[in-house]
């Protein structure tokens, strides 16, 4: 629907309108849609182009009052104090030194590899759970009829609302109860809890269009429905199942609630390990910056890959393009 | 022997033995016992706690109490304030980020060129780790280098930087900013998604019939629209009540109780103060809140799809 400064359509309208058929109202229609569209951007992005700014300060430019909009003098001071640090604290600056003769030392403690290493144990062990359990009944659930359907899809939908901090006391008990108080089993386990419905939902959408031919073909064919299921349909859902798994690692990775309670700062993953990062060290806003950084590209490059799932995954499938 | 048995492995035949009614329910047991064990149950278990007072420490020694602790919600001065946080915060947020997401949404479809591209870009803050977009503007609202200060003071709406984080009359207000840029994103890819469904059509035998762009809009795209923004509302008020780590990580809630919301004064109250069964009551609370909305969102679902 092209919006031309003569409408195609005038011709047809009963009553014309000031603000859409005369020449001075098409332009003030015109100067407040652009203004519109660069207040709202400016929100939306420009915390993001200030994140990336201040990675690339450096410390004493973070501390100039008015604040710079451009750096003045780019550097990747943020980054190699992060580089460093993780360096040292997992005990690898010995090695670099022999080796390269490259001295590190960093003034604060930030081991974001650990942290990375351990939120991509869970997040992979909680994607897995999610996609093995969530597709076989997405199948069932998708294909046959039967007592109860309703009352357990309208379960799973009601489940995706409650996790994080309407349950983290009582998920702390049973935690503790069932001994795995600490260990990164029980936050696997809870976010595969937490997103298997959502993969449930998204592969019923997918296996709801699926056409009933190839089914049938595979039925003749002698299959039952088990090897229907994993030789036909699992090789065909490849992107959506993919797209699953990607949506159960975004949660995993993002999740903040069960990861703080639940986790000492030993075994900390990401979202955790940042917030002390951050409440340890707010005068350095650069290091902060380009440890966020870093652990954002992952997320980034999910959200490429599963953008035109996206919305059918937030919904679970309600709202088709 | 045929050869259809030859085929088929010995765990098959176990499975075969299940009768049919039993046996659909089989691929189901283990996504319904994980859901069952790790969100179901704890729920029950809020619920029984909340009549105990009990310390998080030392849990053994819990103590019945009745109905003390939901007492303690009605009279405690605290929790009334934290509640009210919480309500404006819930009004305030949802609807600006509908309101702004629906905007954005319009601007994208209609205005802007590389849709795909624009709205995948948009889409940044939703997906951004909470914790990264949290503390992204807790240094733009911060009181001594903060960007958002600098261009007050350049606006002339205060003299001098003040330090809204830690003022009992501001400190809800950043991370209300900070959650509508978080949410509007998503409504507008959501606002997107069901105007790229609507038939082109419609407007074209609207216009024919003479109708302004106006009326195009009112009595076409927003009646067609209705199901994907009442999920939308829905979903802008389930994220916005059980938001945690945007008012963690900027203010944790402070100073005093001046931007705790239910989320954030359950974590206090239970691993702050140790006292479980008071966070359990007031879990409740958010538990029973949250119910009722994603009841009409199952509702409008329902609507939506007919029959699952």
């Amino acid at each position: 629907m092209a919006t031309d400064t003569q409408d195609p359509n005038q011709e047809f309208r009963k009553n014309p309108s000031w603000l859409y058929d005369t020449q001075s109202g098409t332009y003030v229609r015109k100067s407040l849609i652009g203004l519109l569209t660069l207040v709202v951007f400016t929100y939306v992005l420009f915390p993001l182009y200030w994140m990336v700014v201040t990675a690339f300060k450096t410390t004493a430019e973070i501390q100039q009052i008015p604040p710079t909009v451009f750096p003045e003098d780019p550097s990747l001071q943020g980054f190699r104090m992060v580089v460093m640090s993780s360096l040292q604290t997992s005990g690898y600056d010995a090695f670099f030194e022999q080796s390269f003769g490259w001295e590190i030392s960093s003034a604060i403690d930030i081991d974001i590899l650990t942290l990375i290493v351990n939120s991509l144990k869970v997040t992979v062990g909680a994607g897995l759970i999610a996609l093995v359990l969530g597709t076989g009944a997405a199948y069932v659930l998708s294909q046959r009829e039967f007592r109860g359907k309703n009352a357990i899809m309208s379960l799973l939908l009601a489940s995706l609302m409650f996790p994080g901090t309407a349950i983290m006391v009582p998920e702390w008990e049973l935690i503790s109860t069932l001994g795995l108080f600490n260990t990164h089993l029980a936050l696997i386990l809870i976010y595969g809890a937490m997103t298997s419905p959502f993969v449930v939902w998204l592969m019923k959408g997918f296996f709801d269009d699926f056409p009933d031919s190839i089914v049938e073909a595979s039925r003749i064919d002698q299959c039952t429905p088990f090897e229907t299921f994993w030789y036909v349909l699992v090789p065909m859902a490849r992107n959506s199942l993919i797209a699953s798994f990607i949506f159960a690692f975004l949660l995993a990775w993002n999740e903040l609630v069960f990861a703080l309670t639940l986790l000492d700062n030993s075994k900390f993953t990401v979202p955790p390990g940042l917030l002390t990062f951050v409440q340890g060290f707010n005068t350095q806003w650069n290091v902060v910056a380009a440890a966020s950084i870093i652990i954002s590209l992952p997320v980034l490059a999910g959200l490429a890959y599963i953008q035109q799932y996206f919305v059918q995954g937030l919904t679970g499938g309600a709202v088709k393009g | 022997m045929s050869y259809v048995d030859n085929a088929q492995a010995s765990y098959e035949h176990a499975i075969e033995r299940v009768p049919d009614g039993v046996r659909v329910y089989l691929p189901i047991l283990p996504v319904m016992s994980l859901v069952g064990v790790f969100i179901l149950y704890p729920i029950a278990q809020a619920i029984y706690s909340s009549f105990f007072d009990k310390d998080l420490l030392a849990p053994a020694e819990a103590e019945f109490v009745g109905l003390a602790n939901y007492a303690e919600i009605w009279t405690s001065e605290t929790i009334h304030q934290v509640l009210w946080n919480t309500f404006v915060w819930v009004a305030v947020g949802s609807i600006a980020a509908i309101v702004l997401g629906f905007l954005m949404g319009w601007l994208l479809y209609e205005k802007l060129p590389f849709t795909s591209v624009a709205s995948a870009i948009v889409l940044i803050p939703w997906v951004l780790p909470r914790v990264v977009g949290a503390s992204i503007w807790q240094f733009m609202f911060g009181g001594s280098q903060g960007i958002i200060n600098e261009l007050l003071v350049q606006l002339g709406v205060i003299d001098e930087y003040i330090v809204m984080l830690g003022s009992t009359e501001l400190s809800l207000w950043p991370p209300i900013v900070g959650m509508i840029w978080r949410l509007a994103p998503l409504f507008a890819l959501l606002t997107l998604t069901s105007l790229q469904g609507i038939d082109e059509h419609l407007y074209e035998a609207a216009r024919m019939d003479g109708a302004t762009p106006w009326e195009q809009f009112r009595y076409i795209t927003l009646p067609m629209m209705r199901y994907n923004l009442a999920i939308g509302f829905l979903l802008m008020l389930i994220y916005n009540i059980r938001n945690f780590s945007m008012v963690w990580v900027m203010t944790k809630g402070g100073p005093g109780v001046s931007s705790s919301t239910l989320p954030v004064m359950i974590y206090r109250t239970a691993f702050v103060d140790f006292n479980v069964g008071l966070a359990s009551a007031l879990s409740m609370l958010l538990f029973v809140v949250l119910l009722v909305f994603s009841y009409y969102y199952i509702q409008v679902y329902d609507k939506v799809q007919g029959e699952f």
